[in-house]
């Protein structure tokens, strides 16, 4: 069968399949229903997505399984998406961190109703009601009480310290789900033939780093990886022979040779270094008023004739 | 002929016996192959095999057994039941491949043909008959695709026996015509009696011959066709009649071994086009401005959203 079919475009859906903790849907101890809003995903500086639970108790991310080919029988009808939408806790703090940063550089002690705020998005002042904002808020700001009022102050050692300990808190949850940090797999699905011993430690702590990254500013990111004490990657050295253990790399793994880089514009050929004799001879010749074989091929051609 | 085992699932392959003659198991015999429901979108494509010792061959042309083509369906279950009489020298065995086989078969990722299937269900009959005892020598097989090939196929297989491929094998060997019978026989009644498995209610069961030029097939073929599933499993779902109503009339499906376009289908697996190599602003803005997730997230197919 030649027959094209032309795809088109999930239209929007008045149904989602989602999997949600029990708590983002309790109503029964707070009033008010969960939620969607939209928030300063600090990472990326724009909208995500997010849930506040009943009562703003709790925050939620939300993230979206989306890959080619899938689609939902629900009951008796067909969801044309193949979406399936998973809501997770999720530590405010993180969306708070920003806004702290930013007041931060003013170095003064301030009421954190007056620092969250975003004309963008509003909603953010809620992640302030979550049960567990205030509590902590001094992993990542000092403290000061002045006439029982609360007053912070960013600080950046209880931030990195904070992060560190999510790091590591990170790393024992990888072990645990025996999550594949190498980079000799791509996928979870695939299982390591060789369990490697040596440095697998740096393998979990550079990925937890590069998990925690998601949820943090890139300044943040590469301050906690000094704060680590792990060194920035770099590419492998010219003049050294591939070494047995391969680099390691937060990134998704790539091809080894990568032939698009001939394409770019500062790949420039260099004349060989060493001419035969045949060569040599023929550079003698006097050239003047003979165009290159290239310009006839080139697009500037046009422009130098006239 | 008791159906029942098809009956009792008709959404796979079955085989019904007949009782192999003592006799058969001793003397030199010849098998005749055919099949009945090649061309039909509807419905399943029987194979049958008939049997019989080479010096009772005649005893067959004597019952008139002929091309199951050239005779009115009750002329045809009339032979039937004179093979039936005649169990004491004959049997046979019977393939049906049901419409939901032949659609799988011929749709999966790695297709397999009709050709194929068919070549395959006609030596596993063969086989059957051997393993069962009887005293093979000569097979008798109308064409399936080139007769030379088809036939060569079938004596490596079966070493030591004489094969013979014939077009029209059916009208030119008695126990072809004989094996075509059993065949056409079962397909009828299998078709008659369809018990669909869907939902349909009261199924209108005038759908004409089931072949794909047949009017009254065309017009069933509309009017049982559903814009999510498409067809009752009664339907060959390969077949390009039930292929083109369903592009046209139900909504689109993609599967990802569908063939696309090119260019389109790089850019949806986000591949580089070719082009994009020789284009001269290829290179240098690799550094793109947009946030790559983490490989947690993008080994799961996990993404951020920022609306529902």
């Amino acid at each position: 069968m030649a027959t094209k079919k032309k795809r088109t475009s999930n239209v929007d859906n008045d149904s989602w399949v989602v999997i949600a903790p029990d708590s983002a849907i309790d109503t029964h101890k707070h009033d008010g229903d969960p939620v969607f809003v939209r928030l300063r995903n600090p990472s990326t500086d724009a909208a995500s997505l997010y849930m506040l639970g009943c009562g703003d108790v709790m925050l939620y991310e939300v993230k979206a399984f989306e890959d080619d080919f899938h689609s939902w029988f629900v009951g008796q009808a067909v969801q044309r998406d193949g979406r399936l939408i998973f809501v997770t806790p999720l530590d405010p703090l993180f969306l708070i961190l920003p806004y702290l940063i930013k007041s931060g550089k003013e170095e003064k002690f301030q009421r954190v109703d007056q620092v969250v705020k975003d004309e963008e998005f509003p909603a953010c002042s809620r992640l302030l009601s979550c049960a567990r904002t205030l509590a902590s808020l001094h992993h990542i700001a000092e403290e000061k009480e002045v006439e029982s009022q609360m007053y912070h102050r960013y600080s950046q050692e209880k931030t990195m310290n904070w992060l560190k300990k999510k790091v590591e808190r990170t790393v024992i949850a990888l072990k645990k789900k025996n999550v594949s940090v190498g980079e000799g797999v791509k996928s979870s699905t695939y299982v390591r033939v060789k369990s490697e011993t040596d440095n697998q430690e740096e393998d979990f702590i550079r990925y937890s780093h590069g998990l925690i990254s998601e949820y943090i500013t890139e300044d943040l990111s590469k301050a906690l990886l000094t704060h680590l004490g792990l060194p920035e990657l770099t590419s492998p050295k010219e003049t050294e022979p591939p070494s047995k253990k391969r680099k390691l790399s937060d990134k998704p793994v790539e091809a080894g040779e990568d032939y698009t880089k001939f394409n770019s514009a500062d790949f420039a050929r260099k004349p060989p270094k060493k001419m035969t004799a045949a060569q040599k001879s023929l550079a003698k010749v006097d050239k003047t008023g003979m165009k290159p074989m290239s310009s006839f091929f080139s697009p500037k051609v046009k422009a130098e004739k006239k | 002929m008791d159906l029942s085992p098809f009956e009792d699932d008709n959404s796979v392959s079955c085989r019904l016996v007949s009782e192999i003659p003592e006799v058969c198991k001793t003397e030199d015999c010849c098998l005749g192959i055919d099949e009945a429901g090649r061309g039909p979108v509807l419905g399943p494509m029987v194979y049958g095999i008939c049997f019989c010792p080479l010096s009772r061959k005649e005893e067959l042309k004597d019952l008139k057994v002929a091309d199951s083509k050239t005779l009115t369906e009750a002329e045809r279950e009339n032979l039937f039941e004179k093979l039936d009489e005649a169990k004491s020298y004959v049997g046979w065995a019977l393939q049906i491949l049901s419409p939901n086989t032949i659609s799988t078969c011929m749709l999966r990722r790695t297709k397999y043909n009709l050709n194929a299937l068919s070549h395959d269900t006609a030596i596993d009959l063969v086989q059957y008959a051997l393993d069962s005892g009887v005293q093979l020598k000569e097979i008798y097989v109308d064409t399936v695709g080139p007769a030379d090939k088809y036939e060569h196929k079938l004596s490596q297989r079966f070493p030591g026996i004489q094969v013979t491929v014939r077009p029209k094998a059916d009208s030119l060997f008695p126990v072809v015509s004989a094996a075509s019978i059993c065949a056409k026989v079962a397909r009828d009644r299998v078709v008659k009696g369809w018990n669909f498995t869907e939902d349909l209610g009261e199924v209108d069961t005038d759908y004409g011959s089931g072949y794909p030029n047949d009017p009254k097939t065309k017009a069933w073929l509309l009017k049982y066709l559903d814009p999510v599933f498409g067809y009752p499993q009664f339907v060959r779902f390969s077949w390009s009649t039930a292929q083109t109503l369903m592009d046209s009339k139900a909504v689109n499906v993609h599967w990802d071994d569908d063939e696309e376009d090119g260019e389109k289908a790089a850019q949806r697996q986000s591949n580089k086009s070719m082009l994009s190599y020789f284009s001269v602003s290829a290179g240098g803005n690799d550094q793109n401005a947009t946030h790559q997730a983490h490989r947690f997230f993008t080994e799961r197919r996990l993404k951020s959203l920022n609306t529902l």
